[in-house]
């Protein structure tokens, strides 16, 4: 099964009990795949309890990449989580364990 | 007319390597170096410092960082700028005067910038009907947190700096300024720019150019998809900004240390852009907004890339204020079960805790209980636990109104050393920790009183 990780890089960071993911096309011709894949909805499904409030999708054509940013996404934020991953950082690798959707 | 300077960056975080930051004083042909030393919870811890001794509060990692950088930064004119006065910068101002004195740099100008703290304005604010809305929960008014709060400042922009750089501060030391600022400052400096008469594609483009290397190493080959393709992180190179302010606007060459380990290219660049940033064509800044949405990076070789076509927007109304409230504690324990079955005695300890947990009163108000190596960064995306691990480690992390409760939370841990199944192995227990909460806001600009003094060392 394909994953996101195949056609995209990706990295998160923290602020506050926000997290983002920029996820970045592995190359310029796989950008529609990455923008038609990475949806807040497909997003939302995949990481399941990690993520409780708004995902959105913010686009970069100008670098083949989008911002994924999800709130209520780190057990309170860095200083109150009982989360092990404190700020995030492997919401990227988690994200990017994301299986593509078959094109119907 | 065109100009060109060349800036680098000096810390990512309290705790950061010193050397690379010496390397780049040494050999990166910079004229300022900015260091960023503070992280959302970094003011709070130091207010509480401060509180028990008012002439701490500064990150003592301040004192040796000049220490160690000072002389190749004298011998070769490079000014520094850092936010490592945190809670108090006027008393790092002091004893960053005292070590120069003691390191023999008579006349060595240091500058200090205050005006961040605002804990002395929350009530005023408050009596005359400011709500404080909580930008992440939403939550109006302090009432419920204001006896816990412990620290609150704003995220001042660049105007103390450029202030201090003005009264020819060779050393600029700063509490909470936007990361950012600590590179905008010296480039609305060196250019001439003004608040006054400001033209926000240039002051876009030197946040977006700040943005880019206020993590120091996280652009050069850190924290990277590409990691395994940075030579000797053991010698990672910081960045260095080579920018040009030229007649059709800023452009910049972003490098690292000549002679150093790491990576620099398109991914390490792309990846730090979008690094802890929401919507990319507005992040918003004190110094003004920078679009991510209309530049160009290019790859030039020899770790170089080439960034054009920046751009920006004209500065917010309000300042980002950050308030630190006492908010319980965290207990937390690890233990290691062996072969043979380890999840087996992995799922008996978890049942254990939750009956001790029941028997000892205590109601968590979060409880985080997962296998190190298995589930505990990606939670249920993570696959399922393998078959017959030759180990497995619990980690336990349990958040509490009191430290009481924390701390059983710990020792109930402990207790598996000994009723855990055969073979189970502990490390050293750490004891509970106060929570800091964080409520992230908003403030009127004018709610700052921006001030900032230059002294020469004597």
């Amino acid at each position: 099964m394909a994953l996101l990780a195949d056609i995209a890089y990706a990295r998160s960071g923290d602020k506050g009990d926000t997290c983002n993911v920029g996820v970045m096309a592995k190359r310029p011709d796989l950008y529609p795949l990455v923008l038609r894949q990475v949806t807040a909805e497909a997003v939302r499904r995949h990481l399941g309890g990690l993520v409780r409030g708004e995902v959105t999708v913010y686009r970069l054509d100008n670098i083949e990449a989008v911002n994924v940013v999800m709130r209520g996404a780190l057990g309170g934020g860095a200083t109150r989580t009982v989360r092990f991953d404190q700020t995030g950082k492997a919401m990227s690798t988690a994200l990017l364990r994301m299986p593509l959707e078959e094109a119907s | 007319m065109t100009k060109r300077v060349r800036i680098g960056s000096g810390s990512a975080y309290w705790g950061d390597m010193f050397e690379p930051a010496v390397a780049l004083a040494e050999r990166g042909d910079v004229a300022y170096i900015g260091f960023d030393l503070l992280a959302e919870l970094t003011m709070s811890i130091f207010q509480r410092v401060k509180a028990k001794d008012p002439d701490k509060g500064y990150i003592p990692d301040l004192l040796t960082i000049l220490r160690m950088v000072l002389p190749a930064a004298r011998e070769h004119g490079v000014r520094l700028i850092l936010n490592g006065g945190a809670a108090n910068p006027v008393a790092a101002g002091r004893a960053a005067a005292a070590l120069a004195a003691e390191m023999g740099l008579k006349g060595l100008r240091i500058g200090t910038v205050t005006g961040d703290d605002i804990a002395g304005q929350l009530d005023d604010l408050a009596a005359a009907g400011w709500e404080f809305e909580n930008l992440d929960t939403g939550e109006r008014r302090l009432d419920r947190i204001r006896g816990d709060i412990v620290a609150a400042h704003a995220y001042i922009g660049s105007e103390g700096i450029m202030g201090a750089l003005a009264d020819g501060a060779d050393v600029v030391i700063t509490g909470r300024v936007a990361d950012s600022a600590l590179f905008v400052a010296p480039l609305m400096h060196e250019f001439g720019w003004s608040f006054d008469d400001p033209d926000w594609d240039r002051i876009g483009a030197a946040i977006t150019l700040g943005h880019l290397v206020e993590c120091a190493e996280c652009v050069t080959g850190g924290m990277s998809n590409v990691w395994e393709a940075a030579c000797s992180p053991w010698d990672i190179g910081f960045p260095i900004l080579d920018v040009t302010d030229g007649p059709d606007g800023v452009t910049a060459v972003l490098e690292k240390t000549p002679g150093s380990g790491g990576i620099v290219n398109l991914w390490t660049v792309k990846e730090h852009l979008l690094y802890e940033t929401h919507d990319p064509a507005s992040y918003l800044m004190p110094d003004g907004i920078g679009n991510f949405t209309t530049l160009r990076i290019e790859e030039l070789g020899d770790d170089r890339v080439l960034i054009t076509g920046m751009s920006g927007r004209a500065r917010p109304d309000m300042l980002k204020a950050q308030i630190g409230y006492r908010d319980g504690w965290i207990g937390e324990g690890q233990v290691v079960f062996s072969w043979p079955d380890a999840p087996g005695k992995a799922q008996r300890a978890t049942e254990f805790l939750h009956h001790r947990f029941a028997r000892a009163g205590v109601d968590t108000l979060a409880l985080d209980m997962r296998f190190l190596g298995v589930d505990a960064l990606h939670g249920d995306v993570a696959p399922p636990m393998p078959a017959d691990p030759a180990e497995l480690c619990l980690r336990v992390a349990g958040w509490t109104r009191t430290r009481e409760e924390a701390d059983v939370v710990r020792r109930e841990v402990t207790h598996l050393w000994t009723v855990g199944g055969l073979g189970t192995a502990f490390g050293t227990p750490s004891p509970p920790r106060p929570v800091i909460g964080l409520w992230p806001t908003l403030v009127p600009r004018d709610v700052v009183r921006l001030g900032w003094r230059v002294e020469e060392v004597t």
